[in-house]
């Protein structure tokens, strides 16, 4: 029957198989055909540049403008956070490249749960779309054997035999790690969307409005999953120096309460 | 419906629900061994949190995997 839960769901299934037939085309740039994903994840890139460009038109050392403030806390989190995979250096070095990622990532999520995502032409949250999570880890992949083999030369390739026998299975682990990393964002926000949309057949009113909450926790963990594993694959692409910068940073972090005197429990 | 696409939706959806199974018990075990080792030392809660958040992340991609096939399985039923 015309409005009831079936039909929604039938015309809900209906909806997205026909988007995965032939793609919410729009318009085509020669051969290539433009999505809504697509022109979505030029909105996102717009709005990054035009904060950043905003915040940093009148840079000051005591931040005047309340925009500085606001991305300067988000520029010493991310540091803070991929310092204490990098070490602080390297961290410093890597920072421009991951935080693009993460700030695009988490900022296409959330874009999910607007109202209309989805439904309106050109606009479609980019991550749930397996073709720019492949696109983006392929990114990864070919940056961290770059970086790799800038900071280490050609030896960078001798970890991939380091026991010969372990050839096989590096390469393996290898050629996974881009794979994993779309299909875990993929699977994650567009299965949030799917267990969103039909959550909204059954019960449209209350129920929704937990998972869109539980959402936007998710959309910050994947975009920190993806950014932390980038961070992972390039401190060990780049690992010489790996070892100081961990033992720089056990001596700065101090003693552990044991050490202080501290009752600890068993 | 044929009993062949009755059996294929049968297969997707047991597949996610036994994937489901092993992802949540290996969860549980992670989630409890960080929460015991933040019990154990509250200062070292941070880093916990973040090796906790990635084992998971691990854990949640495999049923994340069987989630794509059972999709993949359920839209040939109702194509």
């Amino acid at each position: 029957m015309r409005g009831d839960a079936a039909w929604w769901l039938a015309e809900a299934e209906q909806e997205s198989a026909a988007a995965a037939a032939h793609g919410d085309i729009l318009f085509h740039i020669g051969p290539l055909p433009v999505t809504s994903a697509i022109t979505t994840a030029w909105a996102i890139i717009a709005l990054l540049a035009l904060l950043s460009y905003l915040a940093t038109r009148r840079l000051e050392k005591v931040p005047a403008t309340r925009l500085q403030n606001a991305l300067e806390a988000v520029v010493e989190y991310l540091e803070g956070h991929f310092g204490s995979i990098l070490g602080k250096e390297r961290a410093w070095q890597y920072l421009p490249f991951l935080s693009t990622f993460f700030l695009f990532i988490i900022i296409s999520n959330y874009s999910g749960i607007l109202p209309g995502a989805g439904h309106l032409k050109g606009f479609a949250a980019p991550t749930s779309h397996l073709g720019y999570n492949a696109g983006m880890a392929l990114v990864v992949f070919f940056s961290y054997h770059y970086f790799g083999v800038r900071a280490r030369g050609m030896a960078y390739f001798k970890h991939l035999a380091d026991p010969p026998y372990m050839l096989p299975l590096n390469l393996v682990d290898e050629l996974v790690r881009p794979l994993s990393l779309s299909l875990r964002l993929f699977g994650n926000i567009y299965g949030g969307e799917a267990v969103l949309a039909v959550m909204l057949t059954v019960l449209p009113y209350f129920l929704p409005t937990f998972m869109m909450g539980l959402e936007l926790i998710f959309g910050y963990i994947q975009a920190l999953i993806f950014t932390t594993l980038a961070a992972i694959y390039i401190a060990g692409a780049t690992e010489h120096h790996e070892l100081v910068a961990e033992d720089e940073h056990r001596r700065h972090r101090g003693p552990g309460p044991r050490a202080q005197g501290k009752e600890v429990l068993p | 419906m044929t009993i062949g696409a009755g059996l294929v939706a049968l297969a997707a959806g047991l597949a996610v629900a036994i994937a489901a199974v092993g992802s949540a018990t290996a969860q549980g075990k992670t989630a409890v061994a960080a929460l015991d080792a933040i019990w154990r030392q509250p200062d070292a809660a941070g880093d916990v949190r973040g090796a906790m958040m990635l084992a998971l992340a691990f854990q949640e991609a495999l049923t994340i995997f069987v989630m794509l096939v059972a999709l993949m399985l359920a839209l040939k039923v109702t194509a």
